[in-house]
């Protein structure tokens, strides 16, 4: 049997390590990438890697995207879909900063401690998205609002790009994303008033929400924190918690879930979802609700 | 099952050295990835990136090596990628700019080994000569023998350049416990009446000690040269010498080539490649790890040859 190749797309100067070890850990044999990758790009350089191998050679060939920018990452995505000619065609999966597997782990997580713990579902609650204008956030904010939940994401620092960053994805993914700006904590706790769930997906090692704010929310259900390098970004939550009580969060029955917890979903996922390239028939393609769809699957 | 062994190969180039990839692969990693033109303040989510994506049980299996060429920047980038681990998700690195700290650590070894066998001697307290001493490969041999107790001098074409470099060592490698001088190259008449030793460390095809100046050294022993391209860095030692008489030492005084220092650097480069393989606990490699392991080696060669 041939050795199985995935190409490892990245608009950025370098890969990310993560990708490289999830890719190689999830059965692949080898990983080339390809770094500084235009848009303009991705149509030839998918022509040229489905039409070196025969048939039963491309079902053991791959292609990952990957960057920081989801925008691209999808036009990518797509790019690369459009350059199939079948039957030479492979597998592509999108993943840019891991921010979909990361984002899918999260909500995913979140809708299951909404449910558990409150018999809720997303559809009908009120959610919040820190860092709301990075991959993670956007890409969380994507998967909530399609599922139902009425979003918001959140700059620190200005309104316009939350407000850019809502119009330009409502507008590709039919979601509808709303925006906001917080910098400072009575910011904060005036957007948390009457919001059911919080997600953290800011910069690692910020403290994004002190015990001061959370003991101002009242309708907070479940808060969910991506953020691994102390200090969490909700505090009180650890890296490790599943549906635990939110302890400074005293005027409300709120649980957490912590980095680790959702790391390891998002694990799980990513590892699932690269398998899969190379166990399938037919050549897919995934991206972000693929990965949500998967998260879920895991968490039933 | 077994997860396959990564390395992460970070640069400041704009490529990695294929020399490294042949020795990463044959060391025994499976995938060698590159990172290409890096810059320190990359390094940290470059480091975390790749520990929280494996189990600390397949970490062991996960590590860094820094190449680049400037030596300062690398055991920079080490020390703040060792600052980034947050354990239990950690891994090894291992910086070797250029190759230079294996190559200064084979050169320092192999000049040891002779001092040792031919002179009954060590290194502590002999005079060094670190002939075009400001590249990368001068910088660590300098910093190698200095902590070994040797006096070190530094020698370049411009005075302020030596001056700078040997500063530059003495701050930031030697941890307080160096003080590695610096001389210019048309003082090399004077100082290599004192000199015991002298490394040239140059670049390919420039005579750095004429047949002149080794003449004129009264109490030189042991002579190395790494550049391996003809005409030899020191007159009469070519890259084959291996503890050698060099002809016309009025000292009796012995030279080592390029090859025979290639041969020491290629062990120890793969040792420490291994050494990350086989560690338990993350290490954090650079030169002094790659003086202990060429030092090693020898003595492993010699015990050999004793029996």
């Amino acid at each position: 049997m041939k050795r199985s190749i995935l190409h490892m797309l990245d608009p950025m100067p370098n890969n990310s390590p993560f990708d490289i070890n999830m890719a190689l850990d999830a059965g692949f044999d080898v990983l080339m990438p390809y770094n500084n990758v235009k848009l303009e790009s991705v149509h030839g350089l998918t022509q040229d890697a489905i039409f070196s191998r025969s048939s039963a050679g491309i079902k053991r060939t791959g292609l990952f995207i990957g960057g920081r920018n989801l925008g691209l990452a999808i036009d990518m995505f797509n790019a690369a879909k459009q350059a199939m000619v079948p039957p030479f065609a492979i597998s592509v999966f999108a993943d840019p900063s891991g921010a979909f597997t990361t984002a899918a782990a999260l909500v995913a997580c979140v809708e299951r401690e909404l449910r558990d713990k409150h018999g809720k579902e997303l559809a009908g609650c009120k959610a919040v998205v820190f860092g709301g204008t990075g991959p993670v956030g956007v890409a969380t904010g994507i998967i909530a609002s399609l599922a139902g939940a009425d979003t918001t994401i959140v700059d620190h620092l200005y309104l316009d790009t939350a407000v850019d960053m809502a119009a330009q994805y409502n507008r590709r993914f039919g979601c509808t994303l709303k925006a906001a700006v917080a910098s400072f904590d009575k910011d904060k706790i005036e957007l948390l008033k009457d919001v059911d769930v919080i997600f953290c997906t800011a910069k690692a090692g910020i403290q994004v929400l002190n015990a001061t704010i959370l003991k101002e929310v009242t309708q907070l259900k479940v808060a969910g924190d991506v953020n691994a390098v102390p200090p969490a970004g909700i505090e009180g939550i650890e890296r490790g918690d599943v549906g635990t009580p939110l302890i400074h969060a005293t005027h409300c029955k709120a649980v957490g879930v912590g980095a680790l917890a959702v790391g390891n979903v998002k694990y799980q996922v990513q590892h699932a979802l690269l398998a899969s390239m190379l166990e399938t028939e037919k050549p897919i393609y995934l991206d972000f609700r693929d990965a949500f769809v998967k998260a879920q699957e895991l968490l039933k | 099952m077994e997860k396959p062994f990564i390395l992460h190969m970070l640069t400041t180039a704009k490529n990695l050295s294929p020399f490294d990839v042949n020795m990463a692969m044959d060391a025994g990693w499976v995938s060698a990835i590159p990172y290409t033109n890096i810059e320190a303040s990359e390094v940290e989510g470059l480091v975390q990136d790749a520990i929280f994506s494996r189990s600390s049980k397949n970490l062991k299996r996960t590590s860094i090596f820094i190449g680049g060429r400037d030596t300062k920047q690398a055991m920079d980038m080490l020390k703040i990628a060792k600052r980034s681990m947050i354990p239990p998700f950690e891994v090894s690195v291992f910086a070797d700019p250029s190759g230079a700290f294996t190559t200064a650590a084979g050169m320092v070894a192999a000049v040891e080994r002779e001092l040792i066998q031919k002179f009954s001697t060590t290194l502590e307290g002999k005079n060094i000569l670190v002939l075009a001493g400001t590249g990368p490969v001068g910088q660590a041999a300098a910093v190698i023998a200095a902590k070994a107790g040797a006096n070190v001098r530094i020698i370049g074409r411009q005075l302020e350049k030596a001056q700078y470099t040997a500063d530059l060592c003495n701050a930031e490698f030697g941890e307080g416990k160096t003080n590695i001088l610096a001389g210019v190259d048309t003082d090399k008449v004077e100082h290599i009446k004192t000199a015991d030793i002298v490394f040239a460390t140059g670049a390919a095809g420039i005579e750095l000690l004429s047949a002149e100046l080794i003449a004129s050294a009264p109490q030189l022993k042991v002579a190395a040269d790494v550049n391996a391209v003809p005409p030899a860095g020191i007159s009469g030692i070519d890259a084959m010498s291996n503890g050698s008489p060099i002809i016309g030492s009025i000292s009796g005084a012995v030279g080592i080539g390029a090859l025979a220092i290639g041969n020491v650097k290629y062990q120890a480069q793969n040792l420490l490649l291994k050494r990350m393989i086989n560690c338990e606990k993350p290490v954090y490699l650079h030169f002094e790890h790659a003086f202990e392991v060429a030092r090693e080696y020898i003595k492993s060669t010699q015990v050999k040859s004793f029996s």
